[in-house]
């Protein structure tokens, strides 16, 4: 089995000339007005929603687009408490996972597309989250933590907290958030 | 008006907080349930690694970037068995890694990293054990990035002429 992997992957390496120069490029394209900047890239599973952060009114603020039209999704909750940094989504782009400020403090949270819940995750008062990263399924979430000057990964399993949000035909439920936007 | 439940009141009180600055957002939001459960066993595994950065998750993949005194590398850890994998080719020891993705069948893991002075984009697959460089077109310095959950898509942000852009990439 690892040797059919192995060829198939000796071909594609073939067949793509084993140049970058060949890959297919694009950009992302505009990020709305008077938005120069575009930071902090998320691709949802099946990549049809790319999140991303833009500065608008002077406040970097997540930007959730359609892929490839461009087209803007809703978003009902992070219109709001920026700065937004490090976005990340699930498979479908229902659930959107990003960082916040709410005061003086820096959360992290996931916006249900499909309900319009938001999840937060507060931390102990002597920690920080710098960084997030949600699985596809939506099943667990990984937040990178300042503790004691330390940087450390922590994975929470999210199994008992959201429902999965799963490529399509392996729906269980309310996967496909088509009563968001898309 | 609601009171608080008196065991939500003493956990806010040890996370070290005024419980109604913690409080309130929990409640506004109504929606919050149960906390999250960090899961334990993969805690200490983590911690064994040693400092860690730039989470990377693909359900049951962990990519990220740890090490212990100011030596890093991208460690892959598969979540069902919560162990590292070997990652054979890809870590040297004067690449200093900066990001990582990886997609969901932990397959393709995309790099970036500073090596002699430069910041690059890598492509490495686990099966080939090799490394391929991902040119930036026009150039550019790639700094934070995000694959799709089949690795045929890339999503990299690039600072070139002095503004951050995002560039979509093909993956063959």
């Amino acid at each position: 089995m690892r040797s059919v992997a192995v060829t198939s992957a000796l071909i594609a390496l073939l067949c793509s000339g084993c140049g970058s120069w060949s890959w297919g490029r694009r950009s992302a394209g505009p990020a709305g007005l008077g938005a120069s900047n575009r930071q902090d890239p998320a691709l949802s599973g099946d990549g049809r929603v790319l999140a991303s952060v833009v500065e608008r009114g002077g406040r970097d603020t997540l930007l959730l687009q359609e892929q490839p039209s461009g087209r803007e999704l809703p978003l009902r909750h992070l219109r709001r408490f920026q700065p937004h940094r490090s976005p990340s989504l699930s498979w479908n782009g229902r659930y959107v996972a990003v960082l916040i400020q709410q005061g003086s403090r820096r959360l992290a949270v996931i916006e249900d597309r499909v309900n319009g819940n938001l999840l937060r995750f507060p931390l102990p008062g002597d920690q920080e989250v710098e960084r997030l990263s949600l699985a596809p399924s939506g099943r667990r979430l990984a937040l990178e933590v300042v503790h004691n000057g330390i940087n450390r990964v922590q994975v929470f399993d999210l199994a008992n907290q959201l429902e999965p949000d799963l490529p399509a035909g392996m729906l269980s439920g309310g996967g496909a958030p088509a009563a968001a936007g898309r | 008006m609601a009171m608080a439940p008196p065991g939500l009141v003493r956990w806010a009180r040890n996370l070290g907080a005024r419980p109604l600055a913690v409080l309130a957002p929990l409640l506004l939001s109504g929606c919050s349930g149960t906390l999250p459960v960090p899961m334990g066993g993969l805690d200490r595994r983590l911690e064994a690694i040693g400092s860690s950065h730039a989470p990377a998750l693909s359900d049951r993949w962990l990519a990220l970037i740890g090490g212990r005194g100011g030596r890093e590398q991208v460690v892959l850890v598969d979540l069902d068995r919560q162990m590292p994998v070997p990652l054979p080719g890809l870590n040297r020891p004067d690449a200093q890694p900066l990001a990582v993705a990886v997609d969901a069948a932990g397959e393709r893991l995309v790099v970036v990293r500073q090596l002699e002075g430069r910041t690059e984009l890598v492509l490495y697959r686990r099966a080939l054990m090799a490394l391929e460089p991902i040119a930036m077109q026009p150039a550019g310095v790639p700094r934070r990035i995000s694959l799709r959950a089949d690795g045929r898509e890339l999503a990299v942000e690039v600072s070139r002429g002095g503004a951050w852009q995002v560039d979509l990439i093909e993956v063959p």
